[in-house]
């Protein structure tokens, strides 16, 4: 082969095989979630805050000496693109962990395919039953505040603790079954409380005017209305029975979305339950994540940074606990033995161990819109904790 | 009381968002499956104009409404144009190809954050208390006005004006109207902009009266079983189709299960497809000629 041809080979051997060598130079992540799709104002921001953990990792020097490399795909919230997401992941970008951010859809094609390519997978928005203790399955794992059951059961002595008077109970969920399901928790959870279930909802996705769903529910003269659903459910339902004239206490679960949409709505008698630290509370660590989110321009507010950043410092730690070559059992040899301080995003550390990939106990805080002092203030002074059996 | 209001206002958006659907279908014979995106659209724009404009609502709602026309003359000037002539089937696949373009386009421009467009305006949405205690927003009251405006419009134009009669001559026999001197594509021009026009105003007036998210596009599929109940080439069908769904679907809720609410309007259009085929109101020879 004449020298010219030759160098000429040489040089394009070596652009092909850039990135093979620069996986070899870092720690390879992949992401999968709704950057885009109808249900993405939920879980794009928990993408970007991840993203700029990330980056402001790099920034530091990285894990062990090592940069991370995060390769971000968009499900737009459909199953078959998560499992193909997964599976390019897995197989051509040799990602040691892969995040998810979408949809409960998408949940069982992305574990499908990390059992498959032995890889451990992160949920970061709401944790499925599979992380639960005992027996959790060997590949899944969950750092998100949001657990249907868990959040239903607290939401519900909640109500009971606040009222002292029989309580007149409605239900709203959205027509999902995460959503379904933490929502039938909450009924049966409310029975064996004494509580009155007087109605319960579960509102289709796609509906243009809530108002049909808040007439009946309204007319069932609820004194608490509970929702544990996607924001957009949450809301509308609240707003719907506003403008019915419905004034009774409305508890809602916290989402990405939803300390903004306190201040918004300015609604007394609006409590919400939270896994997270409202950024209201002004922590040192909420002041780190505006100076950095500031620096960064954003396109979603810090309000809603929280579970993309606590994702982002669970893969460190898991990450500074994996020796170099990393490879994904290794990641999930340190996964099944991680404690990540959260530093005041959460009520206390997320702990995992082999038969428990959620967490030993987990925290709520409660907040409500306070009309004379036109703030969010806590509802229940501290974190309220529950143990996880 | 309530439960007569709640039907008013549910067949008043159904029907402001089939009209566009059947504009459309009646004049060019295509299934506009990117109905809903436009939708999305206006909502946007109206959002855009109320940020841009915040001290002058009204002419941000102006502005809002005369973008979204322009915007259905350009999507058929820059894209449905290139359609004139071949399969009917070719132009649907154009337009499901236009939602997807325009759902990345709406994320990427806006982000997928909710929007809150009555804030940006400065307005509030004030609950009215009618007759036997029944409450209706300012909003939805002003939507059922809407509604019936759009209609009592569309029906005066198609029926008395010189283009409203070339759009109807169009529609039927594109071919001799040419033939006469009508001008195609200012017709069709006409009709994606009056039916994005008003697919703009729905998704304005929604998005007033809650807000406004990516979960509107499939509000604007949810409207299709009602302008095919009534007939697609058939403006008061629509309107018919709008009512019968919008009936089914509220007394469901209230009475039966909110669950079913979801596939009423689909199990409607089934029984009223098989008994005729081309919809309450519609054409029996528009359906040979698909």
């Amino acid at each position: 082969m004449p020298k010219k041809y030759a160098l000429v080979v040489a040089a394009l051997s070596a652009i092909a095989l850039a990135p093979g060598v620069m996986a070899q130079d870092a720690y390879v992540v992949g992401l999968s979630g709704a950057l885009t799709g109808p249900q993405a104002g939920t879980y794009a921001p928990v993408m970007e805050s991840f993203k700029l953990y990330v980056d402001q990792l790099n920034r530091r020097g990285g894990v062990n000496g090592k940069p991370v490399r995060l390769v971000v795909q968009d499900n737009q919230g459909e199953p078959s693109k998560a499992a193909a997401d997964a599976k390019k992941l897995i197989s051509q970008d040799n990602a040691i962990f892969i995040l998810n951010a979408s949809v409960s859809s998408t949940y069982a094609p992305m574990a499908a395919e990390a059992k498959r390519g032995r890889v451990p997978l992160l949920y970061s928005v709401v944790c499925p039953v599979a992380v639960f203790p005992p027996n959790p399955d060997e590949f899944q794992f969950c750092s998100a505040a949001g657990s249907a059951n868990y959040d239903s059961e607290m939401a519900v002595r909640y109500i009971k603790e606040l009222s002292r008077n029989p309580v007149r109970l409605g239900l709203a969920a959205m027509a999902i079954p995460v959503s379904r399901g933490g929502i039938d928790h909450a009924e049966e959870v409310a029975k064996s409380f004494g509580i009155t279930v007087v109605d319960k909802q579960i509102i289709p996705p796609p509906t243009p005017d809530y108002t049909p769903y808040a007439s009946k529910l309204k007319s069932a003269e609820p004194d608490w209305v509970y929702s544990w659903a996607p924001w957009v459910t949450q809301v509308k339902t609240l707003e719907a029975l506003r403008k019915l004239g419905w004034n009774g206490k409305f508890l809602a679960y916290a989402v990405p979305p939803t300390e903004d949409e306190v201040i918004r709505l300015k609604d007394g008698e609006m409590h919400a339950v939270s896994g997270n630290a409202f950024f209201n509370d002004n922590l040192p660590l909420h002041k780190e994540i505006r100076d950095a989110a500031g620096k960064a321009n954003l396109t979603y507010p810090v309000t809603q940074l929280s579970e993309g950043w606590i994702a982002g410092m669970v893969l460190e730690q898991a990450l500074k606990n994996t020796s170099w070559p990393p490879t994904a059992e290794k990641v999930l040899a340190a996964m099944n033995d991680l404690s990540v301080d959260t530093k005041g995003l959460r009520g206390g550390p997320i702990e995992w161990t082999k038969t428990n990939h959620f967490r030993t106990k987990q925290y709520y805080r409660f907040y409500r819109w306070d009309s004379a002092k036109q703030t969010i203030v806590p509802a229940k002074e501290g974190w309220t904790m529950v143990e996880i059996k | 009381m309530q439960l007569a209001v709640n039907i008013v206002v549910l067949a008043a958006i159904y029907a402001l968002i089939s009209c566009g659907y059947v504009l459309i279908y009646r004049v060019s014979r295509v299934l506009n499956l990117a109905h809903g995106e436009l939708m999305l659209v206006g909502a946007y724009l109206l959002y855009s104009t109320a940020s841009l404009l915040g001290g002058n609502p009204l002419t941000a709602v102006a502005m809002a409404a005369v973008l979204g026309l322009l915007v259905g003359v350009l999507v058929y000037v820059l894209l449905m144009r290139r359609m004139t002539g071949e399969m009917v089937l070719a132009a649907v696949l154009c337009t499901i190809a236009l939602g997807v373009m325009l759902r990345g386009a709406t994320v990427l421009i806006w982000s997928a954050q909710v929007r809150h467009p009555m804030e940006a305006l400065g307005w509030s949405n004030p609950s009215l208390v009618l007759f036997g205690d029944a409450r209706i927003s300012l909003i939805s009251a002003i939507l059922i006005g809407a509604t019936a405006v759009v209609y009592a419009a569309l029906f005066g134009f198609l029926g008395f004006t010189r283009w409203g009669i070339r759009m109807r001559a169009a529609g039927q026999n594109p071919l001799l109207a040419s033939q006469r001197g009508i001008q195609l594509h200012g017709v069709y021009a006409l009709a994606w902009g009056l039916s994005t026009f008003t697919a703009g105003l729905a998704g304005m007036l929604i998005s007033l009266d809650s807000s406004l998210d990516g979960t509107m596009t499939m509000i604007g599929l949810k409207a299709f079983p009602a302008a095919l109940v009534g007939g697609l080439d058939s403006l008061a069908g629509a309107l018919i189709g709008s009512a019968i769904i919008a009936i089914a679907e509220v007394l469901l809720i209230q009475f039966v299960n909110p669950l079913l609410s979801d596939v009423v309007p689909f199990f409607v259009l089934l029984a009223v497809l098989v008994i005729r085929p081309w919809g309450l109101f519609g054409s029996k020879e528009e359906l040979d000629r698909v």
